[in-house]
C-alpha cells in the first residue's frame, strides 16, 4: 500500500489523522527511500507499532513513528519513545548468569553461553529422566520470538506449554468465538455510539482503538458511555460516566437487551436470517428490567432505558466494546457473552461503525520438522476442566493449583520467557511456593525481573532494537504485517530467543528442529506477502498494510459462521452440553463486608503490565504507586493522603501510601501494577510502593479459566 | 490572525486542542529523547486539573511548553544575548553565550525555562528547530497519539494551523503580559 492511498482513505472516511502541517517533508514525501531511519516494530507493549529508528555513529538517538502502519495511526507513545533508554539501561542483563547462593539471595556467577546452556540442558535432562518431559513447564508471554520458545518446549516433549491468555483476554475471546465463531474488531473510527465498561482506552492504549476513539468523541462528536468504578481519563472524556457497582456489568447489559427487545428496537431481519436462539433470548431477558438492574448496578433505571434506546437507534453504528484484559470476575465469560448478544440484536455485525470481522494479511510459513505429540496430558487438565477453552494456551491458575499438589504428576522444571509470573499471576505467595518446589528455573528476559531474581539461570535476551524477529500479522479492520529488524548490533553479550533455543536444542539433542536461521525464517514468510519483493519492502518500510476496510463481506446468504449451527449463536447448545448456562444468567457478585474494600486494577499509558516502571523517563511520571481510597471511608479510618497504610487480604499484606481521592467508588480501592519489586536490579522500584499480586487471591472464570482479578477484598488500616 | 512582528516568509506557531489530550506523556518522553533533556526538568509538560465531587467530577489536561512569543520577555532580559529569536519566530538559547543567570527563567510568564543541572545553562523548547529545518515536525507533534498539537506556519494560508485559527475559537494564555504568545489553545 502506498501511504498516499492510506491518507486518501482515511480522509474519505471520517477524519482522524489531521492533514500534515505546512508542507513539512516528513512524513509526506513518497517513494521507497523517504524514511529517515531504520524501519522496525516496537516491543514495549503488545500493540506492535511501526517505528523508524534514527542511528548516528552506531548509537540509536531517537525513535519516530512510522506513518506507514495504519494500525499505529502515525504515533509512538511514551513507552515506545523510552525504548532507547532500555537499550542503554545500565541495569539490563548483560551476560548469562548462574545462581551461586540461595534462591533470591542475589549471588550470581557470570557465565559463558556454553556454560549456561550446558548447565540448563543437564538440569532439564535430569528432570526428564526422572519425571518425563511432562515434568517441565514452559511459560511465556506474547512476543514475536515466543514461537521459538514454545517450539523448544514442544520438541522437548512437554505438553505443558503455558501461554498468557488466561491472564489476559481468554474470556472475551472465548465468549465472542462461541457466539460468532470469531473475535471481531470494533470500528471506533466510524461508530456513533460507544459503550465501554472498564475498558479504559485512554490510559490503556490499544491501537488503533485509542486514537480512533479520541477522533470519534472529539472530532465527530460520537457518544461515549463509560462504566467504571474509577474516574479514569476515559471517564473524563466520556459523555456519561457511571461508577457502576463492580461485578454488575452483566445486569446493565441484560437490562439493555430487555428494553431493546420489549420496545421492538432490535434488527428483526438480521436476527431472523443470521442467528439462532432469539426466541429463547426474548424469554430469558424478560425478568431483567431496568428497574431490577438499578438495584444491582446503582445506575438509575431511566438512564439504562435511555442508553438502551439511544444505542439501538444509533445501530448499526453503535457498539458495546468488548474490552481487552478481561480477567475480572468468575462470571467473566458470561458477561462478555451478554455483550456479544447485545451487539448481535442491534445488527451491528459487519457494518461500518459496528463490529467487524478481522481481515488478515497473507504471509508465508517456514516449515519446521514436526515433533511427536506429547505422550502425557497437560498438567492443568484443561481439556477436562475447561473443555471449551484453548487447550494450547492452557489455564494458568488451575495449573498452579495442580502443580502445587503434584497432581496429576510432578512438574519440577520451569522455563520462562519474557514473563514475570511473580507479578503476572495473582497471589505472589503461591507463585513463590511454586518456584520453591521447582528443581530448576530458567528465565529468558532483558531485565532482572522478580522471577529472574529467583531463578537458577538467567539468559539475557537481546533487546528488540538489537534483533531481527519473525514477521507478525496483526488482523483487524486495518490489518497489517509488520517486521522487526535489527537496528544496532547487541551491545552486550546477549542473544535473541531463537539462538537461546538453538543453544539449548543442540545440547538436548533437538537440533534438527531448529536447523535454520532467522533470515531463512523471515524469507519464507516474506515470500507470500501480498506485495512484490516482500522482504526488500519490509526492510525498507517495515510494514505491509491494507488500508481499505471491508464491510459486509460476511453479510450474504451463503456465509457460514464458524459455529456449530453456522449462525450467530444467541442460545448456545455447546455451552449447554458443556454444563454451562446457554444464555447468560446473572448472579449477584459477593460484595465486601466488615469494612473491607474491593481491590480493582487498571492500567496507565506509561506502564506495560508490571514492566517498564524502572525506566527513568517513565519512572519520572510514576515514581511510586499508591492506594486510591475515597474520602468518605478515608475519613472514617482517619487516613490522609501520604499516610502509610497496611493493606491485607486473605493471602497477603503490603504497605503502601494513601491517595485520598474523589476518583473512586467508596467501596473500592485501586493501585497501579508494576511496583513493590523484589529485584534490586530494578532499583527505582525495588521495595518502592506495593505489588498488587501479593494481595490478589486465586479465582478464575468458570468457563474460560481466565484469572478473576477483581474478586479480592482487602482490609485497610494505617500502618 | 496576523501577528505584528511577522515580516518574514515564515512564522511558526502551534495550535493545541487540549480536549483531545489524554495525558499519556508521549510528547514529554519524545521531547526528552529528541533533545537529551536531563531527568527532573522538562521542555514540555501537561498540567492536570481535577475538580468536583464524586460522582460529578471533571478532569482537564493542558499541554504546556514555551509559547515562542512575538515579543518575548526572556529575550529582552537576557544580559548576554544568549536568548534570541529567529526570524521565523522560534525562541532559542545559545548555550555558548548563556551564563546561567536565570533572569529569563523569572521573566518567562509560562515557567517554560529550566536550569540544566548538567551544563549550568538554561534550556527550553526549541520547537525542535533542528527537525523543522530538515522539513520535519517537532518530536512532540509527530509522536502524539491523539494529535493534540498542530504545528505550522501562520503565514501560510493553506496550512492546517492557519485554517484552524480561521475557523475555530481559541485563546492564548496570559495575553496581558504583552508577550504575544504563539501557542493557540482551541476552545
Amino acid at each position: 500500500m502506498e501511504r498516499r492511498t492510506f491518507m486518501e482513505i482515511i480522509g474519505a472516511g471520517s477524519l482522524i489523522l489531521p492533514p500534515l502541517a505546512c508542507g513539512l517533508r516528513r512524513p509526506v514525501a513518497a517513494g521507497p527511500t523517504f524514511l529517515d531511519g531504520i524501519a522496525t516494530t516496537c516491543e514495549l507493549c503488545p500493540n506492535k507499532c511501526s517505528v523508524l529508528a534514527v542511528v548516528k555513529d552506531g548509537h540509536i538517538t531517537k525513535l519516530n513513528p512510522n506513518p506507514d502502519n495504519p494500525k499505529s495511526r502515525g504515533m509512538l507513545c511514551a513507552r515506545g519513545n523510552a525504548a532507547v533508554q532500555q537499550v542503554y539501561d545500565p541495569d539490563r542483563l548483560k551476560q548469562p548468569l548462574i545462581r551461586v547462593g540461595a534462591r533470591g539471595e542475589g549471588k550470581w556467577r557470570p557465565a559463558s553461553w556454553d556454560e549456561a546452556f550446558d548447565y540448563t540442558a543437564k538440569k532439564l535432562s535430569d528432570i526428564k529422566a526422572k519425571h518425563g518431559p511432562e515434568g517441565t513447564l514452559w511459560s511465556s508471554t506474547e512476543g514475536f520470538q515466543e514461537i521459538f520458545f514454545k517450539n523448544l518446549g514442544q520438541a522437548f516433549g512437554s505438553p505443558n506449554v503455558m501461554r498468557h491468555p488466561s491472564l489476559c483476554l481468554a474470556s472475551v475471546n472465548l465468549a465472542y468465538s462461541m457466539t460468532y465463531g470469531t473475535v471481531p474488531s470494533f470500528d471506533l473510527l466510524n461508530a456513533d455510539y460507544v459503550i465501554m465498561a472498564g475498558a479504559n482506552r485512554f490510559e490503556s492504549i490499544i491501537t488503533p482503538d485509542t486514537m480512533d476513539l479520541i477522533g470519534g468523541t472529539m472530532e465527530r462528536k460520537a457518544k461515549l458511555i463509560y462504566l467504571d468504578p474509577r474516574f479514569t481519563v476515559t471517564a473524563s472524556k466520556a459523555d456519561e460516566w457511571y461508577p457502576i457497582k463492580p461485578g454488575t456489568d452483566m445486569a446493565f447489559i441484560l437490562a439493555m437487551m430487555n428494553v431493546i427487545i420489549a420496545e421492538n428496537r432490535y434488527d428483526k431481519a438480521f436476527l431472523e436470517s443470521e442467528t439462532v436462539g432469539f426466541e429463547q433470548l426474548v424469554e430469558h431477558v424478560k425478568p431483567y428490567t431496568p428497574e431490577w438492574a438499578e438495584g444491582e448496578t446503582e445506575i438509575p433505571a431511566q438512564d439504562i432505558a435511555r442508553i438502551a434506546r439511544a444505542f439501538a437507534d444509533a445501530a448499526p453504528r453503535a457498539v458495546f466494546y468488548a474490552g481487552r484484559r478481561s480477567s475480572w470476575y468468575q462470571n467473566d465469560f458470561q458477561m462478555r457473552r451478554a455483550q456479544a448478544l447485545l451487539n448481535a440484536i442491534v445488527g451491528n455485525w459487519d457494518r461500518q461503525g459496528g463490529m467487524v470481522p478481522n481481515q488478515k494479511i497473507a504471509k508465508g510459513e517456514f516449515l519446521v520438522l514436526p515433533w511427536d505429540d506429547p505422550k502425557a496430558a497437560r498438567v492443568d487438565e484443561v481439556e477436562k476442566a475447561f473443555p471449551l477453552a484453548s487447550a494450547k494456551d492452557g489455564v494458568y491458575l488451575p495449573l498452579r493449583e495442580n502443580l502445587l499438589k503434584g497432581q496429576p504428576y510432578p512438574v519440577k522444571g520451569w522455563m520462562i520467557y519474557k514473563q514475570d509470573p511473580l507479578h503476572a499471576l495473582p497471589d505472589q505467595g503461591k507463585t513463590m511456593k511454586m518456584l520453591d518446589q521447582m528443581e530448576f528455573v530458567g528465565v529468558i528476559d532483558i531485565a532482572m525481573s522478580d522471577t529472574a531474581w529467583y531463578a537458577d539461570v538467567v539468559f539475557p535476551e537481546s533487546h528488540y532494537l538489537e534483533r531481527t524477529d519473525p514477521i507478525e500479522v496483526m488482523p483487524g479492520i486495518w490489518p497489517a504485517a509488520v517486521y522487526r529488524q535489527q537496528v544496532v548490533k547487541p551491545i552486550h553479550d546477549t542473544k535473541p530467543c531463537l539462538e537461546i533455543a538453538q543453544g539449548l536444542a543442540k545440547r538436548l539433542g533437538l537440533s534438527d528442529y531448529f536447523d535454520y536461521t532467522i533470515e531463512q525464517w523471515v524469507e519464507a514468510e516474506a515470500k507470500e506477502l501480498p506485495i512484490q519483493n516482500g522482504l526488500e519492502h519490509m526492510k525498507q518500510r517495515g510494514v505491509v498494510a491494507v488500508s481499505q476496510p471491508k464491510y459486509g463481506t460476511t453479510r450474504n446468504p451463503v456465509h457460514r459462521f464458524l459455529t456449530k449451527s453456522g449462525k450467530i449463536e444467541l442460545f448456545s447448545d455447546r455451552l449447554k452440553e458443556a454444563g454451562h448456562d446457554p444464555l447468560p444468567v446473572y448472579t449477584p457478585p459477593v460484595q465486601p463486608s466488615g469494612g473491607r474494600f474491593r481491590l480493582v486494577l487498571g492500567r496507565k499509558a506509561t506502564i506495560t503490565h508490571a514492566t517498564l516502571t524502572n525506566l527513568p523517563w517513565l519512572h519520572e511520571h510514576n515514581p511510586e504507586n499508591d492506594l486510591w481510597i475515597h474520602p468518605e471511608p478515608a475519613a472514617k479510618l482517619n487516613i490522609q493522603s501520604g499516610d502509610l497504610l497496611e493493606v491485607s487480604s486473605s493471602v497477603g499484606q503490603v504497605r503502601i501510601k494513601a491517595r485520598v481521592t474523589q476518583e473512586i467508588r467508596p467501596d473500592c480501592v485501586f493501585m497501579l501494577h508494576g511496583f513493590g519489586k523484589k529485584s534490586p536490579w530494578l532499583k527505582r522500584v525495588h521495595n518502592v510502593g506495593a505489588a498488587d499480586s501479593v494481595l490478589l487471591e486465586t479465582a478464575w472464570d468458570k468457563v474460560s479459566g481466565n484469572a478473576a482479578m477483581h474478586e479480592t477484598f482487602v482490609k485497610v488500616v494505617k500502618a | 490572525m496576523a501577528t505584528k512582528s511577522v515580516k518574514t516568509a515564515q512564522r511558526y506557531a502551534m495550535v493545541i486542542d487540549a480536549k483531545k489530550c489524554i495525558n499519556c506523556k508521549a510528547c514529554v518522553v519524545a521531547c526528552k529523547a529528541e533533545n537529551q533533556v536531563p531527568l527532573g526538568v522538562f521542555r514540555n509538560w501537561i498540567d492536570e486539573e481535577t475538580s468536583g465531587e464524586y460522582p460529578h467530577l471533571r478532569m482537564s489536561f493542558d499541554p504546556e511548553q514555551c509559547h515562542h512569543c512575538a515579543d518575548p520577555s526572556c529575550v529582552r532580559v537576557c544580559p548576554t544575548g544568549a536568548s534570541w529569536q529567529r526570524e521565523d519566530g522560534i525562541v532559542l538559547v545559545n548555550e555558548d553565550d548563556c551564563i546561567g543567570c536565570k533572569y529569563c527563567i523569572i521573566a518567562c510568564p509560562y515557567d517554560a525555562r529550566y536550569h540544566n543541572p548538567e551544563t549550568h545553562t538554561v534550556g527550553k523548547c526549541t520547537f525542535c528547530s533542528h527537525r523543522v529545518d530538515r522539513g520535519e515536525l517537532p518530536a512532540c507533534v509527530e509522536t502524539c497519539p491523539s494529535k493534540v498539537r498542530v504545528f505550522g506556519d501562520l503565514n501560510d494560508p493553506k496550512s492546517q494551523l492557519h485554517q484552524l485559527l480561521a475557523t475555530r475559537r481559541y485563546e492564548v494564555k496570559n495575553p496581558q503580559t504583552g508577550n504575544g504568545p504563539q501557542l493557540y489553545y482551541l476552545l
